[in-house]
């Protein structure tokens, strides 16, 4: 139904580009918030709202830990507290240390004033509230990486009950941490932001009250700002790399994403929206006590995120004005009409009940009911995907290499061995996966890797790419890659595919090649939110390499650029991830067994484009079971099995080699083999003694 | 009390602690160890267990300390509270997996664990609703039956704690261990994909973990009830939190690691509180268990829980 009056609302606009609708729907909202102040003389309703709105920006906050970079954190409320007691502390009456003299400096430039409550002269800090904004993101961010770095390493589970824990330490320290915080009693008297007097233009100054009004305009813009930060960053290299490490972290890091840096980004970004929210909220109220700050805060911004859509900015949004609608106005109103009711008709139980006292439950019942039936929530983060025409459907297996090939860059392979790979072991607890192996790569050359399943084929792979701990030396081009991470193996040009696919599954075929390119873009945060000319040129330039690429493959990508690659057909991921690590700008491509799956065209398809890659300067090395596919590419192969090189030489060479027979196909054909030989063997014995 | 009394009254009041972590954690351990999943819900069935005992108690006429029985009647009346009390907890607990949980089996990502902070939400607030938020005299029928060991005094429930938890969990480990359910348990824990093909019935499996973990979820809220003489609606978020430390802290998805970890924890909360003040008892705590998940996730005797790659 929803989606119907969406239809309804759009037909007279339907002339328009989908970004204009979207840009005066945006104006029409911000202007209808800009002038409610002015038609309401309700203040209790503009206050009721301007609390919404600092329950949006956390909301906001959340969602780019949460939605964004899929670390589920229970403890958020912990950052809001900590912008919060930043604030309190440094405007409140409780904090007052005896003054001396090393506080003058302080004192000039407006920080502290010297006070006396009859007594010993004391310190009252005086920061101003538009100071304390950024400075209390920024101290909350700090936080953000202080409880961020140790969970790191923790997959989601784990991480939201550490989080949990931490959002339980931070009121308990504030309650016990008497001589900071003033303990359960809390700081109050917290100061309102002020607006200084301008002489020049003769304004007299502006103190905020206890009037919402004011509050209401600044949380407003506080709104505004943050979820145009977030959209920003979104649809930047630095949300995508929070939606890879969402969706795969393995893959994302094999993809060149710093995992550690990138989580602690998102924590420090969400803690900092938090802190900022919390100086507001603290301003508003005026007081500041631990229990503002615990796990019933956090759940409830989870239940805002989970309603409104997880890594939805606007989903985010409603679900917190929903959740303050459901808790100061759709409750108490029923409340009211179900005593009216119960008046009428004589109910005691209806006049007695109290539905506000319900709140809680009903964020219990929000929760079960989206995550059994809306998982994607109001608002899902993921747009409707366009439908193929017939036209854009159809694909004809094509011969010859790639399409539309002159657009890609060629590489210059350089000269000797790309790759050299020395002595390498690697161990999995006792087992021995790979023993001593050694492997070289010329520039420039088709390298094939075979083996039986289980030989340690893709371990290899695994050990070059910095996936697996290993014990001996890959160099690539000279540079040593055991110990480096994946991302900053792939940094130095080496590219991986993976045996089972490991694509972004929710990310469209367009995101999954940009992130390929990750670690060839350089737009950091404030690049991405405020988009200065050589941000907005890389991010086009990125977008044109990323389409250029998905355009070799001609019909079968292009048309689904948009399309979430969940939904693509087997061989079609296969390409995705071939041009996601194309994207990487790549001097030597890992292929683990490119071609499983696809029939025998495709199959004749891929591997004359794996050629093209090749003759174009990509140095490649190539895990692959189907023989033709190998003796078409390769010029050397090795063949590993249990672990043990026991081949090497060119694939005519190696398929005659007894030990890779017997590894393919047993010993017991060995023995008929050998049989055999025996069995000739005798006859020309006999032969030679009878002539 | 010397310090040696102390070291000793604590260590009693630890194993208390200890017998109530044990068996909450077992709860966290079972789910986890076969889904993989953090159940978020067991925080609160656990408190409403302690309410339901609070009513048999109630129904079979014990209110506060004002009927105290001895002998047989005494063991029937302790018997049947537990046996309601737990068998109640644990249909709840195959309640949420049935109606709640399986629909959510095959979806991948953090949704069953968000599912179970919403379920968590709604046990509390149907008891708020229900009974009401104030702190609620737990009936105790056990005499006043104490032996003074120099300066620490123990007394005759801490021994009937101690017993009924040692019972309930040598029960568990012969069921795990011995029974052919216990065995499909195991194999469902190692790989649910290759359990079923050997005909393990996957659903029970996963249902009778519940069960299992719920009702000692049930039993735990009692010894709560009969160790701390309360009962309150908010009692499940600590005591959940610690439990689940204590599963994390013996090796998630290990079933004796469950039972020491527990016990552990329950010491250390009872050492802390008694050196550093009850405040500071959670900050040590919750130390313990980020400093075990970042330097030794697998716990103390390693995870049996198979690892999601």
């Amino acid at each position: 139904m929803a989606s119907a009056i969406i239809t309804l609302i759009n037909r007279p606009f339907a002339s328009w580009s989908r970004e204009k609708r979207q840009m005066w729907a945006t104006i029409l909202l911000a202007a209808v918030f800009a002038i409610y102040p002015l038609l309401t003389d309700d203040d209790a309703n503009i206050d009721t709202i301007a609390n919404a709105m600092s329950y949006a920006t956390l909301a906001l906050g959340l969602n780019i830990v949460v939605g964004f970079a899929g670390l589920l954190d229970l403890g958020y409320a912990a950052f809001f507290a900590i912008g919060a007691y930043y604030y309190g502390i440094f405007t409140a009456y409780q904090i007052m240390p005896p003054w001396s003299e090393a506080w003058a400096p302080l004192a000039y430039v407006g920080l502290v004033e010297k006070i006396n409550q009859g007594g010993p002269d004391l310190v009252h800090f005086t920061m101003s509230f538009w100071l304390a904004l950024p400075t209390g993101a920024l101290v909350a961010g700090f936080f953000g990486v202080l409880f961020g770095a140790p969970t790191l390493k923790l997959r989601g589970d784990y991480l939201a009950i550490v989080t949990l824990g931490f959002g339980e330490i931070v009121p308990i320290l504030a309650r016990n941490m008497d001589s900071v915080t003033n303990g359960a009693a809390g700081l109050n008297g917290v100061k309102g932001p002020t607006i200084p007097a301008i002489k020049a233009i003769g304004f007299g100054g502006y103190s905020f009250g206890v009037d919402a009004t004011p509050y209401y305009y600044v949380g407003m813009a506080l709104v505004a700002l943050l979820i145009f930060s977030s959209i920003r960053l979104r649809d930047s290299r630095i949300g995508r790399a929070w939606m890879a490490i969402r969706e795969d972290e393995t893959a994302a890091s094999a993809m060149g994403i710093n995992l550690r840096n990138f989580k602690l980004l998102a924590f420090a970004i969400g803690a900092s929206f938090s802190g900022f929210t919390g100086v507001f909220f603290v301003s508003k109220l005026q007081v500041a006590t631990p229990e503002m700050f615990n796990f019933s805060v956090s759940s409830m911004l989870i239940v805002m995120v989970v309603l409104g859509g997880m890594g939805s900015v606007w989903g985010v949004v409603l679900g917190a004005g929903l959740l303050q609608l459901l808790q100061t106005w759709i409750l108490p109103q029923t409340t009211n009409v179900l005593h009216d009711i119960g008046h009428s008709i004589g109910s005691d139980m209806l006049v007695a009940a109290d539905l506000v006292q319900w709140t809680q439950m009903f964020f219990g019942i929000i929760i079960v009911v989206m995550m059994l039936f809306r998982r994607d929530g109001l608002i899902p983060a993921t747009r409707a995907q366009p439908k193929l025409e017939m036209e854009e459907q159809h694909a004809d297996v094509t011969r010859g290499g790639f399409i539309n090939v002159n657009r890609i860059e060629t590489w210059n392979p350089g000269t000797g061995n790309a790759l050299e790979i020395k002595d390498v072991t690697v161990r999995f607890g006792g087992l021995v996966a790979l023993n001593k192996v050694n492997l070289t790569v010329p520039a420039g050359g088709v390298v094939a890797v075979i083996g039986p399943n289980g030989s340690g084929k893709s371990t290899l792979f695994n050990a070059i790419t910095g996936l697996v701990p290993s014990e001996g030396s890959i160099k690539f081009e000279g540079a040593e890659l055991i110990g480096l991470r994946p991302d900053e193996v792939l940094e130095k040009g080496v590219a991986r595919t993976f045996q089972n696919i490991r694509l972004f599954p929710k990310l469209t075929v367009l995101e999954n090649v940009l992130i390929g390119q990750h670690c060839r873009l350089k737009t950091l945060p404030f690049g991405a939110i405020f988009r200065p000319p050589s941000a907005k040129a890389e991010e086009a330039g990125a977008l044109r390499k990323a389409l250029d690429i998905i355009g070799l493959f001609g019909n079968r990508l292009t048309p689904r650029a948009n399309h979430a690659v969940a939904g693509l057909s087997y061989a079609n991921r296969r390409r995705v991830e071939i041009s996601r690590a194309l994207a990487s700008r790549p001097r030597i491509l890992l292929l683990d067994e490119p071609t499983a799956g696809m029939n025998p065209n495709e199959t004749l398809e891929l591997a004359e484009q794996i050629g093209e890659l090749n003759a174009m300067g990509l140095t490649i090395l190539i895990i692959e079971h189907k023989l033709d596919v190998v003796t078409r590419l390769a010029n050397r192969v090795t063949v590993l099995d249990h672990g043990d090189v026991i081949a090497e030489g060119t694939a005519d060479e190696v398929q005659r080699n007894e030990e890779v027979l017997t590894a393919y196909l047993g010993r017991a054909h060995r023995a008929k083999i050998e049989a055999q030989d025996a069995a000739a063997q005798a006859v020309s014995a006999g032969e030679n003694a009878n002539g | 009390m010397t310090s040696g009394d102390l070291f000793l009254q604590q260590l009693i009041n630890g194993l208390n602690l200890g017998a109530m972590y044990s068996l909450l954690a077992l709860g966290f351990t079972l789910v986890y160890g076969i889904m993989e999943l953090i159940n978020f819900s067991h925080f609160n069935v656990f408190m409403v267990g302690c309410f339901i005992a609070l009513g048999v108690l109630k129904l079979l006429g014990m209110d506060g300390q004002s009927v105290i029985l001895h002998g047989l009647p005494l063991i029937g009346v302790l018997l049947l509270t537990f046996l309601i009390t737990m068998v109640s907890s644990g249909m709840i607990g195959v309640g949420i997996e049935r109606l709640l949980l399986r629909p959510l089996r095959a979806v991948t990502g953090p949704a069953a664990m968000i599912l179970t902070i919403g379920v968590s939400y709604i046990l509390f607030n149907v008891i708020l609703i229900g009974i009401g938020g104030d702190t609620r005299n737990f009936a105790n029928p056990l005499p006043s039956v104490s032996w003074n060991i120099g300066g620490a005094v123990l007394r005759m429930r801490d021994l009937l704690i101690w017993g009924i938890t040692i019972v309930l969990m040598l029960g568990l480990t012969y069921f795990v261990n011995y029974t052919r359910l216990g065995k499909g348990m195991r194999a469902t824990a190692q790989d649910p994909e290759a359990a079923r093909m050997m005909g393990v019935e996957v659903d029970s499996v996963v249902g009778l973990s519940f069960f299992i973990g719920s009702a000692l979820a049930g039993a735990s809220g009692l010894i709560f009830g009969l160790y701390y003489n309360y009962a309150k609606v908010d009692m499940g978020f600590a005591a959940g939190l610690r439990a689940f430390t204590a599963a994390v802290l013996g090796g998630i998805g290990n079933v004796p690691g469950a039972m020491l970890g527990g016990v552990l924890i329950g010491l250390i909360e009872a050492g802390s509180s008694q050196l550093i003040g009850q405040l500071w008892a959670d900050v040590v705590i919750f130390s313990i268990l980020v400093i075990v998940l970042v330097f030794r996730p697998a716990g103390l005797l390693g995870r049996q829980a198979p690892n999601k790659s």
